[in-house]
């Protein structure tokens, strides 16, 4: 197997390799700004520099030469060379910044030239804390600078599109985001302008950087040149934690992370898997952070008098399994959703089957023509296809409508099927509706008992994506009746772990008064004196996993491990 | 107004395509082509130059505004690129650019109300050897300036007489 010496150690590796990735892969570090793994390599921010040299073979022989040492001859390139752009070679021999002085010299006047116009802004910077200028000045920068000139001053604040703002003193030119819009959102909306100390990145005059991938230009800036409309100045890094999610407002399902701060999600960003979404993610899912904050449901609430009145958990319990009691099973209507997960549509069920109703049915949620082929996917639901090998019943608008008809308690699993005219409100006049909802739409409104229910964002749930691929959430947000501290699941910011409930910055505002679904439904079955035993999201799928083949095998542990589990449909992996 | 090339123009372009294996190559000389029939590559031309050759808008505005040859706004008949570099700056060259500046009444980077003049202060455009010198239009240099060089060759562009190529001759080199 080919070989190659880094640091003096030996690796073995296989293929074309960048010898940049190849360091990093195997756990060592080079400082690097424009270098990005699913892009082209420039090697034009020079920070990569490593010592590269070649063991020098006998021509005729086709032997090593060897010194008197017994040490193979290396022929050293006459410079330096940028690891990003070059491959490895059969006994190439590298000398990274921490055994060569020469490299970690290079690497230092780089960063002070990067470093001669770049303003000090880290202390109001958004980028600060995240930022690979930052980490690499303390690792590998100088400890001042030479260049005592004033610093060249150009254009702050600029809108380069609906979400995108640019700060053109603090980029260093990696052109990491006209690559993007080049190689993988191809819009090709960017450029550097001007050249020299003068260059930035902007569009074309007159157009504006309305790319629907336009913020991943964000996360892969190297600096805080190019900063999120919505995110900016909101808070600090280090005092949000980080929770892996998975996107819940299109079916492509991307891995997201959530950011959150006092129980609040503030951001999502996009999270690295290569066989649903690779580093990227649209513009339009981070926007669903809004979701999990504002216009919530909480406590139940019972209409009176057409008016949905605030009322308690007890009176919910008692209130549905009254009616549900008092109903001919035969005309109870169960709707589950593909905006729910796999758990909660398998929860509503099992209420359903123990009870002796009708299968649950659901509606698809897929706007035709709405797709690009690259992240974004006609299916406007996270869960379409888990709903249809649960064996959940498929029903279009139409035969929804009828069975609606002849229902007299309908029971609905967060879908909000008015807003999204599949139903109208007429519809459901002299039914008894139930709805369990995260937030307050036109469908909430028609509740006769409206329940909340738990987000993605607060409960352990799996989803499966479009390409059938099951993927799961982690509980980020606290709800009324969650703790932090007693879930292992929960991720502690900074804050979560040092605040107390004196601090000013803390508060019990954003925890949301609502339970996940499979709890309510335990508790209702309690009430009716049917066995349910639903506890958690991990529990559920292992009960699933051995009741229904399209599940075999499928557990958190295993999703885990491979950040996701292909459902036997066909494999799809993101690469432009 | 819009911007239109003519029937000619496009026949150059195709040609100047047909020398690259790609578009993009073709950027540089179809600006060239763009700024020799309007006299500059206004945004707007941009436009028309990433519409004729089929490529991004960003890409060709990237292009033409790293050269400063490409004039990005509207400029006078004729450019004079006064060099105020080191061996310009001490042979005289400022006071060649003033002279200049209060003659045509007007500031470097600015253009003449006629039209006729705009006034650039450049850096080193590599005629050490001959300095104090200007650049016509992109073009021909003329070297050895004096107030009087000056005086005739605003004279002669005014009459529309361009200047001619000057023979410069290198000090030979005593062994």
């Amino acid at each position: 197997m080919p070989e190659v010496f880094i640091d003096g150690k030996r690796f073995e590796y296989e293929g074309e390799q960048r010898l940049l990735q190849f360091i990093l892969d195997n756990g060592m570090e080079i400082p690097f700004f424009c270098y990005h793994p699913s892009m082209s390599a420039p090697a034009n921010c020079r920070q990569c520099m490593v010592k590269i040299g070649q063991p020098k073979k006998d021509r005729e022989t086709g032997e090593f030469e060897l010194d008197e040492n017994g040490e193979r001859k290396i022929v050293w390139f006459p410079k330096l060379q940028t690891a990003c752009n070059t491959m490895i070679a059969d006994g190439m021999v590298v000398l990274t910044q921490e055994t060569d002085e020469l490299v970690e010299r290079a690497q230092k006047d780089t960063l002070e030239f990067i470093l001669a116009n770049h303003p000090l802004d880290c202390p109001i910077c958004d980028q600060a804390g995240e930022c690979p200028l930052q980490i690499q000045t303390y690792k590998y920068g100088p400890e001042g600078s030479r260049f005592e000139v004033k610093k060249v001053h150009k254009p702050k604040r600029v809108q380069l599109g609906p979400r995108v703002i640019l700060d053109a003193e603090r980029c260093i030119n990696c052109t990491r985001c006209v690559r993007f819009t080049d190689e993988i959102s191809k819009s090709h909306q960017l450029t550097i302008m001007q050249r020299g100390d003068k260059n930035y990145p902007v569009t074309a005059p007159g157009r504006e950087f309305d790319d629907a991938y336009s913020l991943n230009t964000v996360d892969i800036c190297p600096v805080g040149a190019l900063t999120s409309a919505d995110f900016r100045f909101k808070a600090r890094v280090w005092e949000m934690n980080q929770t892996p999610s998975i996107d819940i407002s299109n079916g492509k399902g991307c891995n997201i992370d959530l950011w959150t701060r006092d129980n609040l999600i503030l951001r999502i960003t996009p999270r690295y898997n290569e066989a649903v979404n690779d580093h990227w993610m649209p513009d339009i899912g981070r926007e669903a952070y809004k979701l999990f904050n504002e216009n919530r449901v909480q406590r139940p609430a019972q209409k009176l008098d057409d008016e949905q009145i605030n009322s308690s958990w007890n009176n919910a319990f008692e209130t549905l399994a009254e009616k549900i009691e008092s109903t001919d099973k035969k005309e109870i209507l169960f709707i589950g959703s593909p905006h729910a997960s796999v758990e909660e549509n398998y929860s509503l069920m099992t209420l359903a089957n123990l009870l002796g109703a009708k299968t649950p049915v659901f509606t698809t949620n897929i706007i035709e023509g709405y797709g690009d082929g690259f992240l974004l996917d006609d299916d406007q639901a996270p869960n379409t296809n888990g709903c249809r090998l649960l064996g959940l019943e498929e029903k279009d608008a139409k035969s929804l409508k009828k069975e609606v008809k002849s229902a007299k308690l309908i029971v609905l699993l967060n879908d909000n099927l008015i807003d999204r005219e599949v139903l109208e409100a007429g519809d459901l006049n002299d039914k008894f509706v139930a709805v369990f909802a995260t937030n307050r739409t036109e469908t909430s409104k028609v509740a006769n008992i409206l329940i909340p229910v738990t987000t993605a964002a607060e409960h352990a749930a799996s989803y499966v994506n479009v390409d059938k691929r099951i993927q799961r959430t982690f509980p980020a947000k606290e709800t009324k009746y969650t703790d932090r501290r007693l879930d292992i699941e929960m991720s502690e910011g900074r804050l979560d772990r040092y605040g107390t409930s004196f601090d000013n910055w803390v508060t019990e505002d954003n925890k949301v008064d609502c339970i996940p679904f499979w709890n309510f439904v335990s508790q209702l079955g309690e009430r009716l004196g049917l066995k349910i035993e639903l506890r958690n999201g991990r529990e559920i799928l292992d009960e699933i996993s051995n009741k229904i083949p399209a599940f075999s095998g499928v557990s958190y542990e295993e999703m885990d491990v491979q950040s996701g589990i292909s459902l036997g449909g066909k494999k799809e992996t993101v690469k432009s | 107004m819009a911007y239109e090339f003519t029937k000619e123009d496009l026949e150059q372009i195709e040609k100047i395509k047909a020398k690259f294996p790609e578009v993009k190559p073709a950027t540089l000389p179809v600006l060239w082509v763009a700024q020799n029939r309007f006299g500059h590559v206004e945004p707007e031309v941009q436009r028309l130059v990433a519409e004729t050759l089929g490529l991004p808008e960003a890409h060709v505005h990237g292009v033409a505004t790293f050269y400063t040859q490409y004039y990005k706004e509207k400029m006078g008949k004729y450019v004079l690129d006064v060099c105020t570099c080191l061996s310009c700056q001490l042979c005289g060259g400022y006071d060649i650019l003033h002279h200049i500046e209060d003659k045509l009444g007007i500031k470097a980077g600015e253009t003449t109300e006629d039209g006729m003049f705009s006034v650039q202060q450049v850096e080193c455009l590599g005629a050490c050897g001959y300095a104090p010198m200007l650049q016509v239009t992109n073009g021909k240099y003329v070297n050895h300036l004096t107030k009087e060089k000056v005086d005739n060759l605003i004279k002669a562009l005014k009459e529309g007489k361009e200047p001619d190529y000057e023979q410069m001759e290198m000090p030979l080199r005593k062994v």
